[in-house]
């Protein structure tokens, strides 16, 4: 498989991520039901845990979105690096979420659980970008 | 000897994995730590422990139903019902609890009944500190779910129970609580604070929770219900419909 290829894959990934971090953060400004489920998907929303410092962070998942897609375009080594490191930053603070929505909130959103999957999938495609055998110095 | 550019890869393939590795810790503990910090401080101020729970329950009865200020409902309703409240007192808070959820399922979202809130707050300072809050998240519409998440999480009077803490766990789903918490002292608030102290004074508000009703836009009379209970609210509201 090409790196093309492994682009392509990121760059899709990275846009459904984004459509469901938008989405999510369009039901919170708009006051709209999330379409949810479990039925913790408002009780999560309305938590302290929602936002970061104020900001939501349906709102930084869909800027981290954005930026792991718009990398995952350039070729350079540094970009592949910096979307592993993103991808990899994003599960870890998507299990810590986790973990906090079944230990401290009490409540599970299915619009979480999507972006844990779709993070996990970016990198697993980002570190397979990195690992692999013909490496990017030989290819890119 | 195999030859050197063999060996290249496995040498560079290391340093991109570390780098991404020793990045994404970074990234990864400074967001934890920037949500622990922000949990702990809200938790730092003594809430009492199932706000996360109440938002939930306020999206489930003022969901789509439209809010303007001090309103809630439709403001074509033909009959209109206004509740004076202290946000410390008791029976206030039974009848947010009992009679509003039913009043709001079958009167106002079917576009019948407009509620208005009127705020007083004569049982203490932690009265005047709930109900700016809550006007405040009238300045943006929200002044309902706030209401209700107040009388909700009612504390004993004056005992501290109304924390910053506490109204931020209403923010979300339309209510910026950071703006709420700065503009608890808006003109619009003073405004809406002299009105129900003014209207109250009136009419002779003797106590709360005290209603009036009547046509939209025309003399309201005081309810005298009897009971804090939604059948009591029934009986009142479909006569004065049935006008």
């Amino acid at each position: 498989m090409n790196d093309r290829v492994l682009r392509a894959a990121l760059v899709a990934l990275s846009l459904a991520g984004a459509a469901v971090s938008a989405y999510v953060l369009y039901a919170r400004w708009a006051d709209a039901g999330l379409l949810c489920s479990t039925g913790g998907c408002e009780t999560v929303q309305s938590s302290e845990y929602s936002q970061l410092l104020g900001v939501p962070v349906a709102a930084l998942g869909l800027v981290g979105y954005l930026v792991i897609g718009a990398l995952a375009t350039a070729r350079d080594p540094r970009a592949r690096t910096a979307v592993a490191a993103l991808a990899l930053a994003a599960v870890g603070f998507g299990g810590y979420l986790l973990v906090v929505q079944l230990t401290v909130i009490d409540a599970v959103c299915d619009w979480c659980l999507a972006s844990d999957a779709i993070s996990s999938l970016i990198a697993v495609v980002a570190l397979a970008r990195l690992l692999r055998p013909d490496g990017w110095w030989l290819t890119a | 000897m195999p030859p050197a550019r063999r060996h290249e890869p496995s040498r560079l393939t290391s340093r991109p994995l570390l780098a991404a590795l020793a990045g994404a810790v970074v990234v990864a503990v400074a967001l934890v730590a920037a949500s622990l910090i922000g949990s702990s401080t809200g938790k730092s101020e003594a809430t009492p422990p199932p706000v996360s729970a109440a938002p939930a329950v306020r999206d489930e009865i003022f969901r789509g139903v439209p809010q303007n200020g001090i309103t809630l409902g439709s403001p074509k309703a033909p009959v209109t019902l206004v509740e004076y409240a202290d946000l410390q007192c008791p029976y206030c808070a039974d009848w947010a609890r009992d009679a509003l959820p039913t009043i709001v399922q079958e009167y106002v979202r079917t576009g019948r009944v407009r509620l208005v809130f009127r705020g007083l707050s004569f049982i203490g300072e932690q009265s005047d500190t709930a109900l700016r809050a809550a006007l405040a998240a009238g300045e943006q519409d929200r002044l309902w779910d706030v209401l209700h998440g107040l009388f909700l999480h009612q504390g004993a009077e004056n005992s501290g129970w109304v924390t910053d803490s506490l109204l931020r766990s209403f923010g979300g789903t339309g209510l910026d609580s950071e703006r709420m918490l700065d503009s608890t002292h808006s003109s619009w608030v003073e405004g809406q604070l002299l009105a129900a102290r003014n209207a109250a004074t009136a009419i002779g508000v003797p106590g709360t929770p005290y209603f009036q009703a009547g046509p939209t836009g025309g003399a309201l009379e005081h309810l005298n219900v009897g009971a804090l209970d939604a059948d009591a609210f029934r009986r009142e509201l479909d006569r004065l419909l049935a006008v």
